[in-house]
């Protein structure tokens, strides 16, 4: 699914070089949910960039899906990114001004082909995040839990096979977070790929496997022999405390 | 297409900025206005215009006795000159080849009676063919014939502002007005005519036969002016070079000055209208400025915007968008704002005309066909003022636009 091989990212040049990713090698297979860790500064957020093909790694080889993403070109990686990727930000990052319906539905617009049943595939998307009752709400309606869900059916409505998410539940309460990783449970029960970055120990653990960043490279890799169960601990949060 | 799929949400989100939309196109609603507004006037003032010269008589040219002056935009005839005479304009019609006819008249003001009433007004004397060549009508009555100016006889055409002000709404036909204590009678009322080109009344005149006016009323031997009609429009500048070197000729005059002065008001028309064209030219570019500080104003807008949405475009690569796909989008929005400015505009300028005629201060006419122009011109103003903020926008890295505050 995907594969890394001695990735690495330099920015700047000459002698005001800076290394970010020095040689970076993992693969991870379809339907795998890994958590990437590291502290600030040691190159999580590059990776994930690179992992999301927004970014080229200036050496090594990275091929997702037997494509070898170094080798394309601007439009080509937009392209991949639409059809492949499914990406939710720390900030939620929605048109503020638009209703949940249509900024789910924004990255059908980028779409090869424009589905005729664009508005019917939003609405299940918002539905299956558990918001059928807010699509006609702008995100200043919403809470930032249910905002981050919008977020997550816009990355959900293209079927993408990986989705990325940057400190997903950064801004989050703890309810809205775990709701969040619940639904990034469902999701890789459903068979598709996530990878979250995150620096907390807590969300990692949802993930079946945990890779640490140290320093630009990976310091280790192992599986979560027992990975922690987002609706369990839902369950078990106090009742006063639900809204 | 993706353009038409986006466009819709582009205008949401211009829409949701609606001070800023609006300020940003301020300038090309007023520039689009103004454009609108002075063609209006424009096509009102040619209008009004080639109403004076179907009013006046097509191909006319006219012989002034001395000089004519232009004294505070008005002509003015000069001193008294005793030199041109019935016979000149005999003369102008037998042996001008390009002159149809021509006809000798002579005014002056004089008290005209009416039972109680009394008013001073122009009198005219001239004969039948005068008639036809100024294009007078008489929807009553009729004009003098060439017995009744053979005859001298005392019989009057009242023009429409003279018939209504001595006589009201009653028929004046057969009845008899003393212009200087002689009787007259009224054979014939004018149509009107309306302002001439010096804003004089062309209806407060009382025509009666020349004979007449030279002999009974003024004592006079002399005639003030020729009427000439030209072949047709194109001869009327031959025609008036062929009268200046006949009467030239039959004044005796050599190497002295014109005792004349010779007025092809069709020229004069075109000098009018030629000068208020260049008006309208003249503050048509000022409006054009006035668009190119909306482009300006447009250009401005766009490049805060682009700053203030570069989450949004960051958003917009990360989900799929291609760089021409955020160029063409804020291309498509920096022509549907103009666009909406030019609708304004366009609203705008034909609601000012339409005032402007309603109150009466200038007749307009709407021209459409100068609205779309202005249209189009914004589009394309907003689109080419849009461009650089476009390549701005598409040349955003997306991870540095993400991170964007």
């Amino acid at each position: 699914m995907i594969e890394l091989e001695a990735v690495e990212k330099a920015y700047g040049s000459g002698s005001t070089e800076a290394l970010v990713l020095k040689g970076i090698s993992f693969r991870v297979e379809a339907g795998e949910y890994v958590a990437i860790m590291g502290a600030s500064g040691t190159g999580k957020t590059t990776l994930l960039n690179i992992l999301g093909c927004l970014d080229k790694p200036t050496g090594g080889h990275y091929r997702l899906e037997d494509t070898d993403v170094v080798s394309l070109d601007d439009d080509a990686l937009s392209h991949l990114r639409n059809r492949k990727i499914g990406f939710v930000f720390q900030m939620f990052h929605l048109l503020e001004r638009t209703k949940a319906l249509k900024n789910v539905m924004l990255p059908l617009i980028y779409a090869e082909e424009y589905p005729d049943d664009a508005e019917e595939r939003a609405k299940k998307a918002l539905t299956s995040v558990g918001l059928a009752d807010r699509i006609q709400y702008k995100p200043g309606e919403l809470s930032g839990g249910q905002q981050q869900r919008v977020a997550i059916a816009r990355a959900l409505i293209t079927d993408p096979a990986i989705v990325l998410a940057d400190e997903p539940t950064g801004n989050l309460d703890r309810r809205s977070g775990l709701e969040v990783l619940a639904i990034f449970r469902r999701l890789q029960q459903e068979g598709r790929t996530i990878i979250v970055v995150t620096h907390d120990q807590a969300v990692a653990e949802h993930a079946g496997r945990i890779l640490l960043l140290s320093d630009g490279a990976i310091a280790h890799d192992r599986p979560v022999a027992e990975p922690r169960d987002a609706e369990a601990e839902l369950a078990s949060l106090p009742k006063e405390d639900r809204r | 297409m993706r353009i038409r799929r986006n466009l819709l949400l582009s205008w949401e989100i211009l829409a949701a900025h609606k001070l800023r939309t609006l300020l940003s196109v301020m300038g090309i609603i007023i520039g689009v206005a103004a454009v609108v507004l002075i063609v209006s006037m424009g096509r009102g003032a040619e209008e009004r215009i080639l109403g004076r010269i179907r009013t006046m008589g097509t191909n006319l040219v006219i012989v002034r006795a001395g000089q004519v002056r232009l004294i505070a935009g008005r002509q003015r005839q000069m001193n008294t000159v005793r030199t041109l005479l019935p016979s000149d304009a005999w003369a102008i019609a037998e042996e001008c080849p390009s002159v149809a006819s021509a006809a000798a008249a002579i005014d002056r003001n004089m008290p005209v009676k009416w039972g109680a009433g009394s008013i001073v007004t122009r009198v005219v004397g001239m004969n039948e063919e005068g008639f036809r060549i100024r294009n007078i009508t008489t929807p009553s009555g009729h004009p003098f014939d060439s017995q009744e100016e053979r005859a001298a006889r005392r019989v009057a055409v009242l023009g429409h502002t003279v018939a209504r002000d001595l006589f009201g709404d009653a028929d004046p036909l057969g009845l008899q007005v003393r212009i200087r204590r002689v009787p007259f009678e009224v054979i014939g009322v004018a149509a009107p005519k309306g302002v001439d080109v010096n804003g004089r009344d062309q209806d407060d005149v009382i025509f009666v036969p020349l004979r007449t006016a030279m002999r009974r009323l003024f004592n006079v031997t002399y005639i003030q002016a020729i009427y000439v009609q030209a072949r047709d429009a194109q001869a009327s500048k031959l025609a008036e070079e062929e009268a200046r070197n006949l009467l030239r000729q039959r004044h005796r005059l050599r190497d002295k000055p014109d005792d004349f002065t010779i007025q092809n008001q069709v020229t004069l028309l075109e000098t009018e209208r030629e000068m208020s064209r260049s008006m309208a030219l003249l503050i048509s570019s000022v409006a054009a400025t006035s668009l190119l500080v909306g482009g300006i104003g447009i250009l401005a807008v766009m490049l805060i915007s682009v700053r203030q949405r570069r989450r949004e475009i960051g958003l917009r690569r990360a989900v799929g968008a291609l760089r021409r796909d955020i160029r063409n989008q804020f291309l498509a929005e920096a022509g549907l704002i103009a666009g909406a400015g030019g609708v304004l505009g366009v609203t705008l300028g034909v609601c000012a005309a339409l005032a402007m005629s309603g109150l009466g201060y200038w007749e307009a006419v709407i021209s459409w066909p100068a609205g779309a122009v202005a249209f189009v011109f914004s589009v394309s103003l907003g689109m080419v003022f849009g461009i650089y903020p476009a390549m701005r926008a598409a040349h955003l890295e997306p991870i540095q636009a993400l991170r964007a505050e």
